[in-house]
């Protein structure tokens, strides 16, 4: 019988602690055929499970163009991350997916990117700036403006640095204020005004902006007054969700499952929808 | 000219079919004040008569409250997983009701879109259904206003009416159900009357139009005032098949499991970091309507509701699609 739920099994290469709770993990599949055969588009997301816990659902995090293997990235908060909280190398975990649309890439040839992210939605956006990287004649200038509350809430922090070294590429990094240390070099502010006074002018980007529903919120109006219009910026939704295939009935924006048509939209798309999210 | 069959006869013919390898589902009275679909393990605890709507849906019959998807052993640091190979008994549903039988094929839809989960598919196949026309409405049955019947054939394999003198007349539907009553029946001269249905209580599209119109209203927040959020009108409705997927662990056995949900309670949607896009009660009895009457009909084609009436009938505060679409309905 075919198995829709049936997860692959998965070993751990890798566990990286990224700041005080919250992991990064990198899999590889156990079946060899299914390792050779795995691709999937950056933004999509999988369902990430530990026996005898549950699953969980995670953007895949890792670039598409890595062949070895899968990362994905958790913040401790329920019974299943706890449980996630402990896996170690070698250990087997479940995977599901890849599951949902992923960025249109292709579509994205050509322009400037913007990648505005807040906390944990590094993990979302840090697949596609490699992937951009990876294929950088691709793509114009890349900007990245990533804020977190402290210092000690950046997650992949030293990746940022690495991008920081391509050519055409500005990061920008910020925390909330009093989240700074004595040491602190980045700037010091909420992710839309840092983004704000940084990027004063652009010429047609497409903007990925993902975090907290403010952070959202705030962006908006100044991508407005920056003349990006909404079909250019996009967002991904990070609805709670069980079976990933459009079943089990809980991740709907109005009339959209998210699981499926999503979790990739364009703002245009997302205010066309009702106030559901 | 009909087939039709004696209640006697009908009554060996159940008992024959619980006596053989296959598991035979119908309403009984499970309490002196409850009748429900339930496994029946006489011919004599099959009700024909005395009741408008089992207190459940045949749902459980395709889509079990609680079903595991998959076991695993779990030896140091190796997982094995195992799937289950018992082989699923022929399953008969005798005395539907047609409002049941109804949701099995809108149920086909959301279990086959695009992914096929054969959970679903090898219950269904294993499943037939001998539906019993209704003789009796009450002020909750709203069949007719969803464009069904009292003696709708949609999802039946066999159609019974009660010609009122212990006989059924047989209308056999599908091969599965001639299979059942071949050389079973009599041929008579007479067949059954009109059935009384319940009137028509509200139009589909105005519940529609509303719902998608008025996303946000007071409407909402009037009515929801009263939802105590127990989910009976979900766990009792024959088409809701939200579902949760769990772990039962160690004690239980090892196995990732499904496990009936609704919409209807805060946990179900609500985010890691806490936020919830369904935070208050009326936005959740709004997706109710709003997937009954506009997501699923824009996907598929049709309402997902069959006029069973058991969300209202079951509801402790008398609330479910009934009560808020005929309130909708008057404007």
């Amino acid at each position: 019988m075919d198995n829709i739920y049936k997860p692959d099994l998965m070993e751990v290469i890798s566990v990286r602690q990224q700041t005080a709770d919250v992991k990064s993990v990198s899999l590889r599949f156990l079946d060899a055929e299914r390792a050779k055969n795995f691709s999937f588009n950056v933004g999509q997301f999988g369902i990430f499970s530990v026996f005898g816990f549950g699953e969980s659902t995670f953007n895949i995090c890792s670039s598409s163009n890595w062949k070895d293997r899968i990362e994905f990235c958790f913040r401790r908060v329920g019974r299943v991350t706890e449980a996630m909280w402990k896996i170690e190398e070698h250990d087997i975990v479940g995977f599901r997916g890849p599951y949902g649309n992923g960025y249109p890439m292709d579509a994205w040839k050509g322009h400037d990117l913007i990648f505005l992210g807040g906390g944990i939605a590094m993990p979302p956006i840090r697949c596609a700036v490699w992937y951009a990287l990876e294929n950088r004649a691709d793509y114009g200038e890349i900007t990245v403006v990533y804020g977190a509350r402290t210092v000690a809430d950046l997650v992949y922090a030293d990746e940022l640095d690495r991008w920081a070294e391509f050519d055409r590429v500005r990061v920008v990094r910020c925390v909330d204020p009093g989240g700074q240390t004595a040491d602190w070099k980045g700037e010091v502010g909420f992710v839309p005004n840092v983004f704000e006074k940084a990027c004063g002018k652009c010429n047609d980007p497409i903007v990925l902006v993902i975090g907290p529903p403010i952070m959202i919120k705030n962006t908006l109006p100044i991508l407005d007054r920056m003349g990006v219009g909404a079909a250019s910026v996009y967002t991904s939704i990070e609805n709670r969700m069980k079976c990933g295939v459009g079943k089990c009935g809980r991740c709907n924006v109005g009339p959209l499952y998210v699981c499926k048509e999503g979790p990739v939209l364009t703002m245009e798309q997302l205010q066309a929808l009702p106030a559901d999210y | 000219m009909s087939e039709i069959i004696s209640q006697a006869a009908l009554r060996a013919l159940a008992a024959e079919w619980i006596s053989s390898a296959r598991q035979v589902f119908g309403p009984t009275a499970i309490n002196p004040h409850t009748v429900a679909y339930s496994p029946l393990n006489s011919a004599d605890a099959l009700l024909l008569e005395g009741f408008v709507h089992p207190a459940n849906s045949i749902k459980e019959v395709v889509f079990p409250r609680h079903e595991v998807l998959y076991g695993y052993r779990i030896e140091g640091n190796s997982v094995e997983l195992l799937d289950d190979h018992a082989p699923l008994p022929e399953q008969i549903v005798i005395a539907a009701r047609p409002c049941d039988a109804a949701a099995l094929p809108i149920l086909d839809r959301v279990f086959n879109w695009d992914f096929a989960d054969e959970f679903y598919n090898r219950r269904r196949a294993a499943t037939t259904v001998i539906t019993l026309a209704c003789n009796t409405a009450d002020e909750s049955c709203f069949c007719t206003s969803v464009g069904l019947g009292p003696d709708s054939e949609r999802g039946s394999d066999v159609l019974l009416f009660d010609l009122g003198d212990q006989f059924y007349e047989v209308r056999c539907l599908t091969e599965k159900g001639h299979a059942l009553f071949r050389g079973k029946t009599e041929t008579a001269d007479r067949t059954a009357m009109a059935v009384s249905a319940p009137p028509k209580k509200f139009d589909p599209q105005v519940i529609r139009s509303f719902v998608i119109e008025h996303f946000e209203d007071a409407f909402w927040k009037d009515h929801a005032l009263a939802c105590v959020g127990c989910g009976i009108c979900a766990y009792t409705c024959p088409t809701c098949h939200c579902f949760d997927i769990v772990d039962a662990g160690p004690s239980a056995g090892n196995a990732r499991v499904r496990t009936w949900d609704s919409c209807q309670f805060p946990i179900f949607t609500a985010h890691a970091s806490g936020h919830n896009p369904r935070a208050s009660q009326s936005s959740r009895q709004r997706q109710r309507i709003l997937h009954k009457f506009a997501i699923y009909p824009d996907k598929f084609g049709e309402i997902l509701c069959t006029g069973c009436g058991n969300c209202t009938r079951n509801c402790p505060e008398g609330l479910g699609v009934l009560s808020l679409a005929m309130e909708i309905d008057r404007g």
